[in-house]
């Protein structure tokens, strides 16, 4: 051996005593341990018992949506509601049983709510009723001692004072379901909160809901409280105003009552929706409970479907209201002037088919401004024999067709412009030129909502600029989104011209004219109708209308302030429903904002 | 350069030792906070895998090479706290935290280790029986630096495992007792001036209540009392696994951090904390006796303060839950919640291996 090693042993000495030292120390721990765990066991363990700390959250109220004259339309309005405490929720009988006949529950509804969050952390109030009668919160009030597990709270209630009005623009709440709770847990939402599920109250969910604030209070082995620890106030959400005017609102409902179908009103300037009309509605109140899924049920399965936002998810044939793009395609592709002139016979013959005009007689010689006013179909045949449908359909786009406008809204359909592309991709077919004849009156698959109709309309009355459509205000100190279609507004200028004739002139928009309000506007009626439909008027006794009614239209011509968009289900000719509709409109606006506006004036 | 011989001689008992109290730790960490997503879980198992991993690189280098390296390192690690200081971002109101993407690592961590080879260095070939007044000033300075710098971030926790590191330096180079006299002096002039002006109200607190407990039960008395409760109400065999209320209802704050042992106790009883102190008892044993198996002087000095590093930080913290010591928010080594703390004390324990592994010296004739 070569190495000879260091002699550490007074080093290894030192380690050693140092090692029995912490070892003795480390013993006399775990006797302090044995004290704590076994000696004072009794003790702690009624501690533990004892002296629960909970934790209640206090709800926040929503922030209130307001219309844009500051009425509240979606208030709040304190309620009670009775929560299930008991600590580790144990579903024995012999308590589901008294408690679901003090509250006049079905014991298998109170046992299947409480089994639905088992998979939640326990102690956590489950809320099994809400909406309290008083009559109900007195009896649970005075046998508070006998069940413990029973709390009473009063939370701050949605509601909405006008009820079914402007529903489709507010939404509803209804409690966030389990799989909600699962798939988000990022955000800080507790089991029973109640969230948007629809329109503004969905889209602004995150504006209008607050901070919930907590209480917590000690409580005793049998859930007691023995008293209040600590609070944490809860802080409201914020307001919102919409761009919505109650009365014109109002007034639009009353004039689909009765009727299915959809009202938009505009400011064609900011976008702003001043009236949002999709019928039937329904009451939002009725889903702000957690409970009672047979009204719901009933909601949902109504064949009239009132909860479906027409405005932006019902999909229909747009009719002669078209003929704006195909005059647009034509004017701007060159192939006519709005002097060129066709002779409408009362039907045309191409590519071997009979193309017929609405009106039989036929419309004579006329040029595009008339065939507009008169919405000539033959001229139009005439038009849609010149251009490629792929020409259409570029144009469509750039006018916003064929896609969602971006509404603060969700759910927004995108509609459909057909194309070449489109039959191959989706039908696999070639496309015949005779479908162009149909597209260039707006029949065939072309499909719109009623909202990108007003938004088409809006462009048109800026003469080529567009808009993003809303429901809230626009801020005062940010510009409305507007963009341009880089089209030149000397064309819109020639169907404005006939627009304005449809109104004025004794064209077919002539049910909407007003005297002193330059209105501008177009009519449509769409030949769609489905079988179901019309099977069910019959049944119901009733002359199946085979056609939907169409106008939309803008005012005042030169200084365009409001665009009315009216779709009728099964209205008949668009002149005959929706035309007078939209010129009741547009004096119940005229009378409210022109007058006050020239009072204010002078 | 790797003699093969070598690996015949790794420690594998102290591994699985090591291995052991951490998947105790993560199966607690799992019952503390069992309504919650179990990442928490899933990191810890990544970090005592890839602690595994590079344990086992460790091993390949020999401790002496480490040495020669130990003071670049330690002005590294001053220079990175030194920045953290300056340029950190603040994560739960300190700048202890370095940001690699989704991982965080705290460098005070690693300072341990950089001051533990430091020291071993710096005594290799100091051979007195008795400590001068130099090296008892020289190794003071060296722990006092980092010590202060993590103090600042702040974090005062992680800053006084530190002391026992220097504790054990003196102990091993033999402090004579007018040092020790002057320590005193020197620590209560320091506990006169820092309650005055450097604790935090907290902190002051927290030392108020370990002298008169349950004066608060709410305030700073909190944790401790509910930490009791929980540890009392688990008698002798415990609520059973993830069954704890005073854990469950999270009464109990930092439960899978430095309260780890309070939710064992709870869950477990007695019966588990006694397995728990013998584990370490165990463990401990192992890492001061390793003394023995050291070749030379630095070895001795390496594993003797690794001893005392993970020793008195068990010892702190058992003494903290149950309000015999000041709650500092020491972790319990392997046991509690936390990747860095966990890789530093893999490495730490492994350079005791390390040392183990190279105690003959094979001669080739």
């Amino acid at each position: 051996m070569t190495k000879i090693y260091e002699d550490l042993s007074l080093l290894i000495k030192r380690s050693k005593l140092t090692f029995i030292i912490l070892g003795v120390i480390l013993f006399l721990v775990l006797a302090f341990y044995w004290k704590i765990q076994i000696w004072d066991h009794q003790k702690y363990w009624k501690m533990a018992e004892a002296n629960h700390l909970r934790s209640l959250p206090i709800p926040a109220p929503r922030g209130l949506i307001y219309d844009r004259q500051k009425i509240i339309l979606a208030d709040n309005q304190p309620s009670f509601k009775v929560s299930w405490l008991k600590e580790s929720i144990k579903t024995d009988n012999q308590i589901i049983e008294p408690v679901s006949q003090l509250l006049n529950l079905r014991p298998e509804e109170l046992k299947s709510r409480i089994e639905r969050y088992r998979w939640l952390q326990s102690f956590e109030p489950v809320i099994i009723k809400d909406n309290l009668k008083l009559e109900e919160v007195a009896v649970i009030e005075a046998r508070k001692e006998e069940y413990p597990e029973l709390q009473l709270q009063v939370e701050p209630r949605r509601f909405y004072p006008f009820g079914s009005t402007a529903a489709h623009v507010l939404g509803y709440l209804q409690e966030i379901s389990p799989e909600e709770l699962k798939s988000n847990p990022g955000r800080k939402w507790r089991r029973g909160e109640m969230i948007g599920k629809s329109a503004v109250e969905k889209q602004y969910d995150d504006y209008l809901t607050g901070q919930a604030g907590q209480l917590i209070e000690t409580v005793d082995s049998q859930g007691r409280s023995l008293g209040e620890v600590n609070r944490i106030e809860p802080i409201k959400g914020r307001d919102l105003i919409l761009s919505i005017d109650l009365d014109l609102q109002k007034r639009a409902e009353e004039l689909l009552q009765e009727k299915e179908g959809a009202i938009v009103v505009l400011d064609p300037r900011t976008g702003e929706c001043l009236a949002w009309v999709s019928s039937p509605s329904y009451d939002p109140n009725r889903f702000i409970t957690r409970f009672s899924p047979e009204e719901w049920l009933s909601i949902i399965s109504d064949p009239g479907r009132p909860l479906e936002n027409r405005v932006i998810r019902g999909q229909y044939s747009p009719g002669s209201i078209f003929k704006i793009v195909t005059a647009l395609t034509s004017l701007e592709t060159g192939i006519v002037s709005d002097r060129t002139t066709f002779f409408c016979s009362g039907s045309i013959n191409l590519y071997g088919q009979d193309f017929a005009c609405w009106f039989k007689p036929g419309h004579g010689s006329l040029n595009l401004p008339e065939a507009i006013k008169n919405s000539c179909n033959v001229y139009f045949y005439q038009l849609g024999r010149r251009l490629t449908v792929d020409a259409i359909a570029r144009y469509a786009r750039i006018l916003g067709l064929g896609k969602a406008t971006g509404v603060d809204i969700p759910g927004e359909k995108d509609g459909l412009v057909p194309s070449t592309d489109w039959k191959r991709k989706v039908q696999g077919e070639t496309w015949f030129p005779g479908e162009t004849i149909s597209v260039s009156i707006g029949q065939g698959p072309v499909l719109v909502t009623p909202l990108q109709v007003a938004a088409l309309t809006a462009c048109v009355a800026n003469r080529g600029m567009k808009i993003r459509p809303r429901v809230t205000r626009v801020d005062d100190q940010k510009t409305p989104e507007q963009e341009r279609t880089g089209l030149d507004s000397d064309i819109f200028e020639k169907i404005i011209e006939g627009m304005w004739r449809s109104v004025n002139e004794g064209g077919t928009g002539h049910g909407a004219y007003q005297p002193g309000f330059e209105i501008c506007g177009k009519t449509g009626s769409t030949q769609v109708i489905s079988r179901e439909k019309a099977e069910k008027m019959i049944e119901r006794g009733e002359e199946p209308a085979k056609t939907h009614s169409w106008f939309s239209g803008f005012a005042p011509r030169n200084d365009p302030r409001i665009v009315v968009t009216v779709l009728v289900e099964f209205g008949g000719m668009g002149g005959q429903t929706a035309a007078p509709l939209a010129g009741e409109i547009f004096k119940v606006y005229r009378e409210k904002y022109v007058r006050q506006a020239n009072l204010q004036g002078n | 350069m790797l003699d093969r011989r070598i690996f015949r001689e790794i420690d594998w008992t102290t591994i699985l030792l090591m291995v052991l109290i951490s998947a105790i730790g993560i199966i607690f960490v799992h019952s503390a906070i069992y309504y919650q997503a179990s990442q928490y879980v899933w990191k810890q198992i990544l970090w005592l895998a890839v602690s595994l991993a590079v344990l086992f690189v460790l091993l390949l280098i020999d401790y002496k090479v480490l040495l020669s390296f130990a003071f670049p390192f330690y002005v590294l690690m001053n220079v990175i706290l030194a920045g953290l200081l300056i340029f950190g971002r603040r994560i739960a109101n300190t700048r202890s935290w370095l940001v690699f993407g989704p991982f965080q690592f705290q460098p005070s961590e690693l300072t341990k280790l950089a001051v533990i080879l430091l020291l071993a260095r710096l005594f290799s070939s100091y051979k007195e029986e008795q400590m001068s007044f130099r090296a008892f000033l020289l190794s003071s300075g060296l722990v006092g630096l980092p010590f202060i710098l993590i103090a600042l971030q702040p974090d005062l926790g992680t800053a006084l495992t530190f002391v026992p590191v220097l504790l054990g330096a003196y102990i091993l180079a033999g402090l004579p007792k007018k040092y020790v006299i002057l320590i005193l002096i020197v620590s209560l002039l320091a506990g006169l001036v820092g309650w005055n002006y450097g604790l935090k109200d907290y902190q002051k607190k927290r030392i108020e209540t370990l002298l008169v407990p349950g004066q608060d039960p709410r305030g700073a008395g909190y944790q401790l009392q509910q930490s009791k409760i929980a540890l009392g109400s688990g008698g002798l065999t415990g609520k059973g696994y993830h069954k704890g209320t005073q854990s469950q209802l999270r009464f109990l704050p930092a439960r899978q951090n430095d309260f780890i042992l309070a939710v064992v106790g709870e869950d477990l009883g007695f019966l588990g904390i006694l397995v728990v102190f013998g584990l370490y008892f165990i463990f401990l044993y192992r890492l001061f006796m390793a003394t023995q198996a050291s070749p030379d002087r630095a070895g001795v000095y390496i594993a003797f303060l690794a001893a005392m590093l993970i020793g008195c930080q068990f010892l702190i913290n058992v003494m903290m839950i149950v309000g015999l010591f000041p709650i500092t928010g020491i972790p319990i080594p392997f046991l509690s919640y936390g990747g860095s703390s966990l890789l530093s004390n893999f490495l730490i324990v492994g350079l005791v291996i390390n040392i183990k592994m190279r105690r003959f010296a094979y001669v080739r004739f």
